[in-house]
């Protein structure tokens, strides 16, 4: 009994040594050597391959867009602007935490255009600061300013800033222009031209390594201001003069009870810096023109009162950088509670008392300001109502209903698009952001235009499930199901059943027809849940979706339409996750099951989800509670009476826990105990251990390597994948002898690198280990080579790719491993007895660009050949067969290897733009590639996901099961027709022939 | 097997030394390699302009990146089609302008730790090898990229100059002319010509040719000609 995935035993203790071992690597260092006569040797080799090149498979033309789509994301989003310079503008300008700045269309939600920069803080946008048709980011903790032209998308300037950490950057105008930016750091503030990047001046920040500077400020007057705090003691504002940087007034004010500027503060009306505190209760207020003590305000004093706990929150408004800030401004004293309020000759007045309120918003057009507030309706809506900003009164007819997805989250953000109508009056749209990182752009009154779901953007983990069967295939499949009763009813069931097929098939047919007549525009075919069935071949499958963000989505293979999305609330942010499928479709009636296991990285404590992967539905079926935290998980090959597969959990105290746990499950789980085996990595400490079960669900300790942490860490621990068929067990060789595969499904690709990264000594490890005995079946060493290093475990080979340090490119490698020319037990395969060391082939390649991710195709029966699919940073995504990739390609053409159809070796694997299966469809920051086989033999399913979702099908070895789909029916029944016309033709002038050979 | 090997092993570490030798005698060509930032923090700018003939700038800056090593530096490209990377340490680079739709062809370049730059084309073989490039780098789009394969399309032509078809059609042609063109009732033409198949097919085993030939011209016209027509197009549809 072999189970796949879970291992055997022998009580072994290795310790890796790292044995140079120099295998062959390059013949292309030979080749290096002998230059000039590789040379003529490999434009040889190439025009070989350009005749196998040929046949390899590539995308029509006429195919695109035909089973294949895009979603382009840009993730969470952290600035957004609505191009408002023009009025017909359609443009909204949004700047996101996944470091993309993009542009969208706001009436389709389509991308204008979108820019995707580096990962990591040092594409982190800081600021997205918007004037005209220029948006300015600061980018990289303020490394550097870049302008855009929003209209092109094209890169106006960008310049590098000294280093120091970003604080804060505004707009600075004067006189109705804005000309300048200023930006301010830990200890400098600089000013920009905002025509062509360059710095006007640049000032040091007085006392900057006891004040704190957090804010910049200027009100259009010609003066720019620094805004600093010593924490807990006083407030310091610097003034600038525009024109050459001089400091023209230097304020220092009394704060105790302040220690962050931007959090409680704001700049409201002429140059007052209006402050709140929650421990005082207090507003404070001072103003920057008139040098002076700062005012308290006790909220009492003004009737307010704050929710206990809450801290309370200021925000205001500057339409014009050019021109002061808005005297009125909203003050948050609970969670649901707004007020809007205006500072008058030095009193505050209150215009509106706003609660229950969830989010509030200003927006300008023209000269007017308004005020956007979102409050609950009931559970499912909430509305927005506009209110004039000077006055505070409800402006009429602009209710706007917000419906509240019940899966999703809550309203987070809101901006606000307003526009003046022909008759004046304000008219407006709003886009609200809620947790689950969804977009929802509504019209009035409540006319949902796009919205985009960017948590789509962050896929971890995906999984595709079959649809179910339709009402007619299932009761087909039921009739085979179950147990004969008897002859009579036997014929009748199928007499019935064929007559349901009967009358669907005329259902379709009239269908057809019906359709056909109505214009083609009409003809859509929505899919919905409940019209959702399996097709012929299998090619349409359900895409359950991770998103990082705890959001779970069911996605249409076919056309890409969400069809649920269910958001899970208490997802910590630092959650991994892990996607199984308990039961698929197959055993109707029991709905299919999936199983989300959520664990928290820094804990290790995890929870279960268990849904419905077709409706995204909870299953009623209630997950085990996991108090300890979950060490390895393992979906074992057995199942319950109702077909749902066991899933064994292992906690840190090494006990198995199973999910199900129903008797007859622990009572199989007792039976197989000793076939059950399971490896668990630690890569903090380099131990990898091998488990075994025993019966009473503990554990026993069977194998141990341990590999020194100071030398070098494992990096990926690879097994072959559970559902992957081997079709021929071996190679039939040139001389016609087999050479038989080593197909050990417990084998595990253990990766290393070296902890020493100096490039001389850098080197990257591979591990072969049976994960049942922890025999290491081979090892190799890379040298000078380093990370990131990825990996493909599949049938009997391992394809891995690095970075060499010494040459400086990427190369390829791949590890083949044989049993021989002989089987040693051709009918089962089991890790304890498998006396022989397998041969081990290696051969590498150049590969002339660096990767992203790495895959390989899968299909049903694992008759077609293999191809790898490679994520390049291009965006492009390589099918590159794995025939290019065998350790047994030859220097020296060989007639044995020509009939063994073996391409000759040729050092560098070439990239043709041919083999990229997305065309231009590039997928941006591919992160992951998901391959599933369909019903087909020849198709395999791809999906690809990153900053976009690519979802197409790939033909490693041609479609040869299916008619191609430009198969030329036309030609055949033409030739058909005139053949037989041709026969009739000729046989009657035959006859005629004879009948006048008689008469003669 | 395994001596064979060893000395494959032996090889190889001795070419290895060979190449190793050969490399460091190369050595001052290029700057340091790797990318390594053992250099004091100073940070470079990789300049350059990327065009793309025949078409605006505007059309497809939008779209184009600049990808260094990778995408471990990231530059975007200017309005007027110009470019620049910022904050890159020194190092050797391959550089590659990155769009959709045009194709172009990346660049290596060195920096040395003074900052000095030069562009050379990209040999992932011989990689010290210099074929200097201009710099700051112009890069021109070598067309658009060719992402689809044609579909074999059928045409009379490709049918007519098959192969099989050929061989089918030429006999026939022959058949049905060459009686027409030669007299075949004067009886000495008709001697003659049995003589030349008898010489051109000698085998006893083989009499169909000349048998058919005798029948053809002993009058049966019409009915050959439509059972061979009907014979040889058969053949050729079922292959379709």
């Amino acid at each position: 009994m072999n189970l796949s995935n879970l291992y055997g035993a022998a009580p072994l203790s290795h310790k890796t040594k790292n044995k140079p071992v120099n295998f062959r690597l390059p013949p292309c260092l030979e080749e290096q050597a002998k230059a000039a006569a590789a040379m003529a040797k490999l434009i040889l080799l190439c025009l070989k391959c350009i005749i196998l090149y040929s046949t390899v498979e590539a995308v029509f033309e006429d195919q695109v867009g035909k089973f294949d789509w895009r979603q382009q994301y840009v993730g969470k989003v952290r600035f957004s602007h609505f191009d408002t310079h023009l009025q017909s503008s359609k443009k909204v300008l949004l700047a996101t935490e996944n470091n993309v700045f993009a542009a969208l269309n706001s009436r389709t939600g389509e991308l204008l255009w979108r820019h995707v920069d580096k990962t990591g803080p040092e594409g982190n946008i800081d600021a997205l600061l918007q004037h005209g048709q220029d948006a300015v980011l600061v980018v990289g903790n303020g490394r550097l300013l870049r302008s855009w032209e929003t209209n092109v998308g094209g890169l106006n300037w960008e310049v590098v800033l000294d280093s120091g950490s970003f604080q804060s950057a505004c707009l600075v105008g004067q006189q109705d222009t804005v000309k300048h930016v200023a930006v301010l750091k830990k200890s400098v503030i600089s000013l920009h031209y905002l025509s062509n990047g360059h710095q006007k001046w640049i000032e040091n920040l007085p006392e900057s390594e006891t004040v704190d500077y957090q804010g910049v400020y200027s009100g259009g007057n010609g003066e720019v201001y620094a805004l600093g705090v010593v924490p807990h003691s006083h407030i310091a504002v610097v003034g600038y003069s525009l024109e050459d940087g001089e400091i023209i007034k230097q304020i220092s004010a009394e704060a105790p009870w302040l220690s962050n500027i931007q959090a409680s503060c704001v700049m409201i009306s002429q140059g007052m810096l209006t402050c709140v505190d929650s421990a005082t209760v207090s507003l404070y207020m001072l103003d920057l023109h008139v040098q002076s003590q700062m005012t308290q305000i006790p909220l009492q004093s003004l009737g307010f009162e704050v929710a206990p706990g809450f801290q309370p929150v200021l925000v205001s408004t500057q339409p014009n950088p050019a021109r002061q800030p808005l005297s009125e401004f909203f003050l948050q004293l609970g969670p649901e509670h707004y007020l809007l309020l205006q500072l008058n000759n030095g009193q505050i007045v209150t215009l509106r008392d706003l609660k229950p309120a969830m989010l509030v918003s200003f927006a300008t057009t023209g000269e007017k300001t308004v005020a956007a507030v979102m409050s609950p309706k009931n559970k499912t809506a909430s509305t927005v109502n506009l209110y004039s900003a000077e006055s505070g009164r409800r402006l009429l007819d602009t209710t706007l209903i917000f419906t509240m997805d019940p899966n999703g989250g809550k309203p987070e953000k809101l901006y606000v698009q307003a526009f003046l109508k022909k008759d004046d009056s304000v008219g407006y749209r709003v886009m609200v952001q809620t947790e689950d990182q969804t977009l929802t752009f509504i019209q009035q009154p409540g006319r949902v235009m796009w919205t985009r779901e960017e948590a789509l953007s962050d896929v971890v983990t995906m999984e595709m499930v079959d649809l179910p069967l339709t009402g007619t295939q299932a009761e087909l499949e039921g009739e085979f199901g179950k147990k004969a009763d008897g002859l009579m009813s036997m014929v009748l069931k199928r007499l019935s059943s064929q007559l349901i097929l009967l009358q669907a098939w005329i259902a379709h047919l009239w269908k057809l027809f019906y359709d056909a007549r109505k214009p083609r525009s009409q003809v859509k075919n929505d899919v919905t849940i409940e019209n959702l069935s399996r097709d012929e071949f299998n090619l349409q499958k359900m895409m359950v979706m991770v998103t990082a963000s705890g959001k779970l989505f069911g996605i249409d293979s076919k056309t890409g339409s969400i069809l649920w999305r269910h958001y899970l609330d208490n997802v910590p942010s630092n959650a991994a996750f892990k996607l199984m499928v308990q039961r698929t479709t197959a055993h109707f009636p029991h709905p299919p099951q999936c199983t989300l296991l959520i664990k928290d990285k820094d804990t290790g404590l995890a929870t279960l989800h268990v849904f419905n992967p077709i409706f995204g539905k909870k299953s009623h079926v209630t997950p085990p509670a996991l108090p300890h935290p979950i060490l390895q998980s393992l979906m074992l090959p057995l199942m319950d009476q109702d077909y749902a597969k066991v899933l064994l959990l292992v906690d840190d105290q090494y006990k198995v826990s199973a999910f199900p746990s129903t008797k007859n499950v622990l009572q199989q789980l007792q039976e197989l105990a000793s076939s059950i085996f399971f490896y668990l990595v630690d890569s903090s400490q380099g131990r990898l251990s091998g488990y075994r079960l025993r019966t009473d669900l503990s554990t026993e300790l069977i194998w141990e390597v341990v590999i020194p942490t100071e030398v070098q860490t494992i990096i990926s621990v690879k097994g072959k994948r559970p559902n992957e068929h081997v079709h021929s067990q071996g190679r039939v060789m040139g001389d016609r002898s087999v050479l038989y595969k080593y197909l050990n499904p417990n084998l595990l690709a253990v990766v290393t690198e070296s902890t020493d990264l100096h490039q001389e000594r850098s080197f990257v490890g591979i591990l072969l280990i049976d994960g049942v005995t922890g025999r290491i079946i081979h090892e190799a060493v890379q040298r000078k080579a380093r990370g990131p290093v990825h990996v493909v475990h599949s049938e009997n080979w391992v394809v891995y790719e690095y970075w060499s340090t010494k040459s400086r490119r990427n190369e390829f490698s791949v590890i083949e491993l044989y049993e021989g020319m002989e089987l040693y037990n051709s009918t089962v395969f089991s890790s304890l007895d498998r006396p022989h060391a397998p041969q081990v082939l290696q051969q590498s390649y150049i590969f002339p660009s660096s990767i992203s991710t790495l895959e390989a195709t899968l299909t049903e029966k694992g008759i077609t050949s293999r191809h790898l699919l490679i994520g390049l940073p291009s965006g492009g995504i390589l099918s590159l067969p794995k025939m290019f990739l065998d350790p047994r390609r030859p220097e020296i053409v060989s007639e044995q290897s020509r009939e063994e159809n073996l391409i000759p070796y040729a050092p560098e694997l070439l990239i043709r733009t041919e083999w990229f299966i997305n065309y231009n469809q590039t997928v941006s920051r591919v992160r992951g590639i998901y391959t599933a086989p369909s019903g087909l033999e020849s198709t395999c399913l791809v999906v690809a996901y990153g900053l976009d979702i690519y979802q197409t099908r790939v033909y490693p070895s041609k479609q040869f099961d299916v008619l191609k789909d430009d198969y030329d029916y036309m030609l055949i029944s033409s030739v058909l027709f005139a053949l037989f016309f041709a026969t009739m033709i000729s046989k009657r002038l035959a006859e005629v022939k004879l009948l006048n050979r008689a008469w003669r | 097997m395994l001596r064979i090997e060893r000395i494959q092993l032996l090889w190889v570490f001795i070419q290895a030394a060979l190449v190793a030798a050969w490399c460091f005698t190369d050595m001052e060509t290029g700057p340091g390699a790797g990318v390594s930032t053992q250099s004091n923090g100073d940070r470079f700018k990789i300049e350059g302009r990327a065009i793309v003939p025949g078409i605006k700038t505007q059309d497809w800056v939008s779209t184009a990146r600049i990808l260094v090593e990778g995408e471990e530096y990231v530059g975007f490209v200017r309005t007027d089609g110009s470019f620049a990377v910022n904050d890159v340490p020194s190092g050797s680079y391959v550089v590659e302008v990155v769009t959709p739709n045009y194709r172009f062809e990346p660049v290596r370049v060195d920096i040395t730790s003074k900052g000095k730059m030069r562009a050379r084309l990209v040999n992932y073989i011989k990689t010290s090898e210099v074929i200097r490039q201009p710099y700051p780098l112009q890069i021109r789009a070598n067309g658009p990229h060719s992402y689809f394969m044609k579909r074999e399309t059928w045409g009379w032509t490709d049918f007519l100059m098959n192969p099989m078809v050929m061989m089918m059609v030429l006999p026939l042609l022959i058949i049905v002319l060459l009686p027409k063109v030669v007299n075949t009732n004067d009886p000495e033409m008709r001697k003659e010509m049995e003589q030349s198949m008898n010489m051109l097919n000698p085998n006893p085993e083989l009499p169909d040719v000349s048998e058919l030939m005798t029948k053809l011209f002993s009058g049966s016209k019409g009915s050959s000609k439509a059972g061979g027509s009907s014979k040889g197009t058969r053949p050729a549809a079922k292959r379709r």
